[in-house]
């Protein structure tokens, strides 16, 4: 699905991601890493399968789109280290060519010398032109903000007491939030308002409210 | 000497004839269950028997344990525990008893263990951690009774398959044991024998007391049955008629099905009666438990007018002040309709006095099928547990935790359970693996590798895992509990933290008969302070759920056949006429040889309601079953509502019913198969895994204080249960949630039992152009189901074209 922020294309992929084909940016929110095994650790332990399948689908998405660089909107990893942490690890080095830029979120607590990655940058928001990128929604005087942290949802309700509940690309005029990418993640459900667009996500397709 | 006859002559009374048959047949060295009511001196019955076998037998080793009395519930075993020291103590008998539950001091359980004590009274989980400390073997060795007391309350529950289990091992090391169990009455009284002795030695009895109490049952009746509400589960419209009721009364107890209706109760008998104020109280199992404690002790010194309280008081120790039992709303069975009464009325020569207030309509009817069922004595079965791989897991590393077990007689002694009586070799090596090696996919983490294999001896050797595995010992799962303490104060008990997290500090809710607002939450504590405002939240609890049993669905569709055929009518049927009448007019009014449907269609959609009347779990299995045959031929996604009368299917297209029950849609063949086919799509066997996870020890609720939130319990569980469908089908927990959900979410036995009937009767289809007396509660409930097979495209398509209409 193409949109048109400030004058750019944009694709909102069904992947839970956003393509920006001009400068071949891949942008990805929430993927909370680390969370299978933060509740092992805890005591409460979660097969480790849940964790390579978000791997497996971020490489898949890396080998379709061949990015340049790819903007991380927060919650990468979800707690403190764990050796999910090496997963990712080999992740970049398997993309040596690639940048990565974390932009933090609240989740993310690593110690600094755990970042400190060839092909890894981490800041707290990251300006880049008319675009702003950051974890947690926020108004901007005029850069367009890109963000994650809510992972938005809606509920459509329908005859037959009907309901449903998807993950959503959430378009206002001035930001763009996006779905949470990590599996282990739940919802939050937005009230819809007429100014704004929301695009649903699921079983591979984008689809427009 | 005979100790009975000397004590009982001590105190001038007679024992009654089934004391003295007791004592006869303990003393011929048989086993048996005794059928007893509370407050007969059904404990006496057993325990003189026990004290004479000591007595008789002079045994160089009387210093060692030589009776385990069980227990299901703490404020019993207190009583016990006092009556039996009682007992000793009037006949300077060297004969001591200790108790141990889950309340005792650490203190207590080291001094128990060096101080010499010939009996114990203690609860199941209380006994298995016994079984999981070193040295047991040796503590009851020389053990020669052991007494299940309430054995029907345990019998339906997991507990009762702990008991099977420990029995068994009693039995390996004592093959002398006798094994005695009380029990109130229920349907299926000669299983309950069986399956709690065992193959034992010597010759089993039942001994029936007879002496069931005479109760009164009366139904609280609106003056109009036109204003009386069709719907709803409150009950308080005829509030105002209980205020004679309780005045007249000496002390009252009034039962509600749930935590929440009880507190609207409490908050509206004050409101509307301000003198009770300060001789009423509130008692539920979220309540602070030295609260409780406190309405328990102001209800046996009588100072107590009435207590709104909820199953929490449905068994313990008799209050005698107590003569009058209000029931509001359904008492879903006949047993423990029959119970409640019985907790009124223990003065001698006095009779039980029990209200049932109905609260809605169409309830009024259960008056007259209780009245019924209760002269004809239809009390329900009680359901074992069978399979319950869960639970033998647990047991199986609690041996491993204290003395450690062989693979080949640990196996044979299970076998000749109930419960495991079915399970293969081959079952047995799973568990094996499972507790060794973690089975098939847990292979990989060693958490899961508990158990180690030395010199053809299973045990646990890590200290950690044994620690954590005695904490999680038990096989009751609770939902994650917050504690509510007030600033700076007291506790006032446990919510479900599902509920404190949708509030917001400032918020005010309604708890423990108070308005409270909330302050602040910290860790597993919500703070709270008083409020002024009038009107607070009530908390929703989970449960209360509990479906009509069988005997009262069938007593209920008697009674309408009753009415139809123009039987003499008592006061409820008369009261309901005018409804009856109505529901004719506007449907149709089903005889026990009719099942009925109505379809209707609304803004809401296209509805078809069925009447069964066999209870919300048949109904809600039915449902799902209908459902699942319906979407075989279309594709469709079905609302699913229910309650113990029928259930609505509600769609967003017209379904022909009619030409769906010429293809038989209610076929009694397959039931077993669809049924299992429906559900795959549901979440009910992932509920169900979570307890079966965590009585597994798959999943570690925590240490004490420190309780893991549940959420995430059921967050872990939910994947476990992803790992073994996708990885290993065959997995034996896995498959005992599908039996569970099988046999105790739906029924499965019933159900069929229903489709059966359903096809010996005549359908009657009618098209209501408004809501009519039966359906209106059904349509208006809020708990619904969701069934589907449209993919999902379809279903947003569908609801985004209603949308964007708009």
């Amino acid at each position: 699905m193409q949109i048109r922020i400030r004058e750019t294309d944009f694709t909102l992929l069904a992947e839970k991601a956003l393509w920006r084909p001009d400068t071949e940016q891949l942008i990805i929110a929430d993927i909370h890493l680390g969370k299978a095994s933060h509740f092992r650790k805890a005591g409460i332990s979660i097969p480790a399968d849940s964790v390579l399948e978000d791997m497996r689908r971020l490489d898949l998405l890396m080998k379709s789109h061949q990015p340049k660089e790819v903007i991380l909107l927060g919650d990468l990893f979800h707690s403190s280290y764990n050796r999910e942490w090496h997963l990712f690890e080999s992740f970049l080095e398997s993309f040596p060519g690639i940048q990565f830029i974390l932009v933090k979120g609240n989740h993310d607590i690593l110690k600094k010398d755990r970042y400190e990655l060839p092909n890894f940058s981490v800041m707290d928001t990251w300006e880049d032109g008319m675009f702003l990128y950051s974890h947690e929604p926020m108004e901007h005087a005029d850069k367009f903000v890109f963000s994650g942290h809510v992972h938005p949802g809606i509920t459509l309700s329908g005859k037959g007491k009907q309901h449903l509940s998807l993950p959503c690309f959430h378009i206002s005029p001035k930001q763009a939030v996006l779905p949470a990418f990590g599996k282990l993640t739940g919802l939050y459900i937005l009230d819809r308002n007429e100014k704004d667009n929301y695009y649903l996500v699921y079983n591979g397709i984008v689809r427009k409210v | 000497m005979n100790l009975a006859q000397t004590w009982f002559k001590q105190k001038g009374w007679k024992p009654h004839k089934f004391q003295k048959e007791t004592w006869a047949a303990i003393k011929a060295g048989k086993s048996g269950l005794l059928n007893a009511p509370t407050g007969f001196g059904k404990t006496f019955a057993i325990w003189f028997g026990v004290i004479q076998h000591f007595y008789d037998h002079p045994k160089p080793k009387a210093n060692k344990l030589h009776c385990l009395y069980i227990s299901p519930l703490r404020a019993l075993s207190k009583e016990i525990f006092l009556a039996t020291n009682r007992v000793s103590h009037d006949l300077g008998l060297p004969y001591s008893i200790e108790l141990r539950t889950g309340d005792s001091s650490m203190k207590d359980r080291t001094r128990q263990k060096k101080d010499k004590h010939q009996a114990l009274i203690t609860t199941p989980e209380s006994m298995h951690l016994m079984l999981a400390a070193k040295g047991y073997r040796e503590q009851f060795s020389n053990l020669a009774f052991v007494i299940i007391d309430e054995w029907h309350e345990l019998l339906g529950s997991k507990r009762g398959v702990q008991i099977e289990l420990a029995l068994a091992h009693l039995k390996a090391i004592n093959p002398n044991l006798r094994v005695w169990g009380i029990s109130a009455t229920i349907g299926n009284m000669e299983q309950a024998k069986d399956i709690l002795l065992g193959p034992v030695s010597g010759h089993t009895e039942i001994i029936k007391a007879n002496l069931e109490k005479k109760i009164t049952i009366n139904t609280v009746l609106p003056d109009e049955i036109e204003k009386f509400p069709w719907g709803g589960h409150l009950g308080l419209k005829l509030l105002p008629k209980l205020v004679p009721i309780i005045e007249e009364s000496k002390s009252t107890l009034l039962f509600t099905n749930m935590r929440s209706q009880a507190e609207t109760w409490y908050q509206q008998l004050l409101e509307q009666v301000p003198d009770l104020a300060g001789r009423i109280a509130l008692h539920h199992s979220s309540i602070d438990f030295q609260t409780r404690k406190w309405v328990e002790e102001q209800l046996h010194s009588g100072s107590l007018k009435i207590v709104v309280c909820t199953s929490s008081l449905d068994l313990g120790v008799d209050f005698r002040p107590v003569d009058t039992i209000i029931q509001v709303g359904s008492a879903k069975g006949v047993a423990r309709f029959i119970q409640r009464a019985g907790r009124s009325g223990h003065s001698p020569g006095e009779k039980s006095r029990i209200y049932f207030v109905p609260t809605n309509s169409l309830e009024i009817v259960e008056g007259s099928a209780l009245k019924d069922a209760v002269r004809h004595q239809l009390i329900e079965s009680r359901i074992p547990y069978v399979r319950s791989f869960d639970v033998l897991i647990q047991f199986m590393v609690t041996l491993g935790v204290s003395e450690g077990f062989q693979s080949e007689s640990l196996y044979r002694e299970i076998k000749t359970t109930h419960a495991f009586q079915s399970v293969t070799p081959e079952e047995w090596q799973w568990c094996l693996d499972f507790i060794t090696r973690g089975g098939q996919s847990l292979g990989a983490y060693d958490e899961f590798h508990k158990v180690v294999l030395e010199d053809g001896l299973y045990r646990v050797t890590s200290k950690a895992i044994a620690a954590r595995h005695r904490m999680n010992i038990g096989t009751i799962v609770g939902t994650s509990m917050m504690n509510v303490k007030v600033l700076g104060g007291k506790n006032l008990g446990t919510i479900e933290e599902a509920f404190i997290s949708r509030l917001k500090p400032g918020n005010v809710f309604w708890f423990a008969g108070r308005n409270l607002e909330l302050h602040s939450v910290k860790d597993m504590t919500a703070i709270v302070r008083a409020s002024k405002e009038k009107n607070g939240i009530i908390p929703s609890w989970l449960g209360g759920k509990m479906p009509l049993s069988s005997q009262l669905s069938s007593s209920i569709r008697k009674a309408l056949t009753h009415y139809k055929e123009g039987g003499k009518l008592d006061e409820e049927l008369k009261k309901l006429k005018p409804l009856f009448e109505l529901q004719q007019e506007v449907s149709h009014l089903p005889g026990n040889d009719e099942l009925l449907i109505e379809k209707l269609k609304t803004r809401e959609g296209y509805h078809i309601f069925m009447y069964p009347f066999d209870g919300r779990l048949v109904h809600e299995g039915m449902a799902t079953l209908l459902s699942y045959r319906i979407g075989l031929l279309t594709p469709v996604t079905f609302s699913i509502s229910m309650n113990d009368y029928g259930f609505e299917l509600l769609s967003d297209q017209d379904i022909q019913v009619e030409e769906l029950i010429d293809n038989n849609l209610f076929s009694d063949e397959f039931v077993y198969e669809d049924a299992i086919r429906s559900i795959n799509s549901s979440q009910m066997a992932q509920r169900r895994f979570r307890d079966i996870a965590s009585i597994a020890g798959l999943v570690f609720t925590g240490y004490p204080g420190q309780e893991k939130k549940t959420r995430h319990l059921q967050a872990s569980s939910q994947l476990f249960f992803k790992v073994f469908e996708d990885n290993e089908e065959q997995n034996l927990l896995l498959l005992q949630a599908y039996d569970e959900v099988i046999n105790f979410e739906l029924e499965i036995s019933r159900q069929q039992a229903a489709f059966r009937r359903i096809n010996t009767q005549k359908i009657v289809v009618t098209y209501p152009t408004k809501p009519t007396p039966f359906c209106f509660a059904i349509m208006v409930a809020r708990f619904r189901e969701v069934y589907s097979n449209e993919p999902i495209e379809v279903r947003v398509e569908k609801l985004l074209k209603q949308i964007e209409k708009k």
